[in-house]
């Protein structure tokens, strides 16, 4: 068998992914939360783990960096990656929304000014709908871009939308669902077919 | 080699651009060893011929130039077109049967993110004859290409374009609907798939054959007997008979651990119209090879021919190879080298001409001129000084009729490149 390189996402669906590569008998013995360390072999050195940034997760997978990986699907959607996206792991499940004061002249703005981390996936949805935008990228607080006058609304993802009800916004529209997912890298699936295969139906049956 | 950038350009050094050289001429002398025989198309074409042709090249891709008369070119954005069009519009003269194969520069505003705007491509197209036989054939080819190049591990992923055409065709989608179904059955994604299928109103029996399409992938034997439980109609069962033929085929030919099925290999569905197929190797994420058969494709023009090809991008080609270390540098150090004091330039001069005559690389320097070129690593050294020649060391006597006893002090290594 082949070994597999499985890039995992840094943050807050980290303990959860390794709960469920445990359930999978896979051991990272040096893992621990407060770790500085990025890369970790499974006890029985089949899987060599990398520990980075959401963000990067596609990157790496889609470059071939790594085989697999485990990273939310707003990363997937942002980074548009050409990867296999084979398993749904119902961890760290949240939507995309759009968000902003409920203004009913909004609407009607000739063209909105829309702050996100996911100036990507804004784009698409309001392209759907043939509305024009300008999008405005900002790297976190982006419920504070309305506030301050910045923009008129926001497309960020929420969990419970507590941060939105604190900050005096409310959810316009619902973009779409999303979850944590296990992608794939295609070269890789060609190449190492049937460890790979063997890695996702175990990983479906501890999600059964 | 990376290092050496500037401006984020790399500088083109000698040693790369002979890589490069030998691995083009590896593709080469694989294609003619197939039959097949290179051509040449231009580099401008005319820009109305490839706005009229849907579903190739995006317009905004193309380089466009404007000639003194006012009218529109492009610089050419794609390589099979123009080949097509020329077999459509020759077709007599080619008795129905073309080898074609091609290394050609193509030109787009946008490549990859880098902002590069021209990539060369390396392919062969197969016109005239729609057999089992000749696309196992072109198969072959390109995974004994691959072999030449001396990839680690890789696989060739073969689908059918027209099984899925005519899967889709029951289903009636509208082209908003077979987009996302499209996006959805490239990246396997299952989970969502399901919930799309049910949105849509499809028979049970139609909804859990594309629900099963993503799954098809594998060992050819095993895929071909899962797809036929998902046949619907005759056409689908052609199409697949079709496939299972050039897996026969191939078989034969030995390569079976070079190929996998991946029935949702459905890239480019316009284009292609049968067996489509791409080669991948490990740890890279794109495919470094592309084809698949197009018949419909030349119905652009009055005279369609049937065909099937295949492209490499060779810069990507190199680069890959590049970094799994299966490049070989060639050293770069000069065959002979031939150093002379002033009175005996004539006979110097004389000996490289007849050495360079006999094939040899030699390079030529005064004795004087030593200190300012300073050492060059060569394999020979040949000097004229002092009222002598001497051969790596060893002393000729200086005649010019020595040529022969001179050749056979000469070290061989290092000549055949």
């Amino acid at each position: 068998m082949d070994t597999i390189t499985l890039a995992l996402a840094k943050g807050r669906t980290a303990k959860d992914s390794i709960a469920l590569l445990e359930k999978m008998d896979i051991f990272f013995k040096e893992f621990h939360e407060k770790s500085r360390k990025l890369v970790f072999h499974s006890t029985d050195k089949a899987v060599k783990l990398i520990f980075v940034k959401a963000v990067d997760v596609p990157t790496y997978v889609e470059k071939g960096a790594a085989d697999i990986g485990i990273v939310g699907r707003d990363n997937i959607l942002e980074a548009q990656a050409d990867v296999y996206e084979m398993l749904d792991l119902g961890i760290g499940k949240c939507r995309f929304v759009v968000a902003g004061y409920a203004d009913p002249d909004l609407k009607d703005k000739q063209k909105l000014m829309v702050a996100s981390k996911y100036p990507t996936v804004t784009r698409n949805h309001f392209q759907k709908d043939n509305r024009s935008i300008d999008t405005i990228k900002l790297n976190g607080s982006v419920e504070l871009a309305p506030l301050i006058g910045l923009a008129d609304c926001i497309v960020d993802i929420v969990e419970t939308g507590t941060t939105i009800d604190e900050n005096g916004l409310t959810i316009l529209e619902e973009i779409e669902t999303i979850s944590t997912r296990l992608i794939v890298n295609k070269a890789s699936f060609a190449t190492k077919t049937a460890t790979i295969q063997d890695f996702i139906n175990r990983l479906k049956e501890t999600l059964e | 080699m990376k290092s050496n950038t500037s401006n984020g350009k790399p500088i083109p050094l000698v040693a790369d651009f002979q890589m490069r050289e030998d691995l083009i001429n590896k593709l080469k002398n694989r294609f003619y060893t197939y039959g097949y025989q290179q051509i040449r198309t231009s580099t401008f074409e005319d820009y109305d011929m490839y706005s009229a042709i849907t579903g190739t090249v995006n317009k905004d891709d193309m380089i466009k130039v404007v000639d003194a008369s006012g009218k529109v070119l492009v610089l050419r954005p794609d390589v099979t077109i123009p080949i097509s069009r020329m077999t459509a519009l020759n077709k007599q003269q080619y008795n129905d049967h073309l080898r074609l194969f091609y290394v050609l520069d193509i030109f787009r505003q946008t490549f990859d993110q880098n902002g590069k705007k021209e990539s060369t491509q390396a392919g062969i197209e197969c016109f005239g004859q729609n057999t089992p036989e000749i696309d196992a054939e072109v198969l072959m080819l390109a995974i004994h290409t691959l072999t030449d190049l001396n990839f680690k591990h890789f696989k060739i992923e073969i689908g059918h374009a027209g099984f899925f055409k005519e899967l889709i065709a029951e289903a009636a989608l509208n082209d908003t609907e077979l987009e996302h179904l499209k996006t959805l059955i490239q990246s396997k994604n299952i989970a969502e798939l399901d919930t799309f299928l049910s949105s849509l109103s499809l028979s049970s029996a139609l909804r859990a054959s594309i629900q099963s399409i993503p799954l098809l992938y594998g060992r050819p034997s095993q895929v071909i007997e899962q797809a036929k439980d998902i046949v619907l109609n005759e056409r689908m069962q052609k199409e697949l008979n079709n496939l299972e033929q050039v897996i026969t085929i191939l078989s034969d030919y030995g390569v079976d651990d070079s190929i996998v099925c991946n029935l949702g290999l459905i890239n480019n569905m316009n284009y292609y119209s049968d067996i489509i197929f791409q080669g991948f190797t490990e740890d890279v994420g794109k495919p470094v090879l592309m084809g698949g058969r197009y018949d419909n494709f030349g119905g652009q023009y009055s005279n369609p021919m049937t065909a099937i090809g295949f492209a490499f991008d060779v810069d990507f080609l190199k680069e890959v190879l590049d970094q799994q270390g299966s490049l070989t540098t060639n050293d770069t150090i000069a065959e002979i080298i031939i150093y002379y004091e002033q009175a005996k330039q004539r006979e110097a001069l004389l000996t490289a001409y007849r050495l360079r005559e006999a094939g040899y690389q030699v390079l030529t320097f005064p004795i004087d001129a030593m200190d300012d070129v300073g050492p060059i690593p060569s394999i020979n050294v040949i000097y004229f000084d002092k009222g002598r020649c001497t051969v790596n060391g060893y002393q000729l006597e200086q005649k010019l009729s020595d040529f022969t006893e001179l050749t056979k002090l000469i070290q061989k290594e290092g000549a055949g490149r």
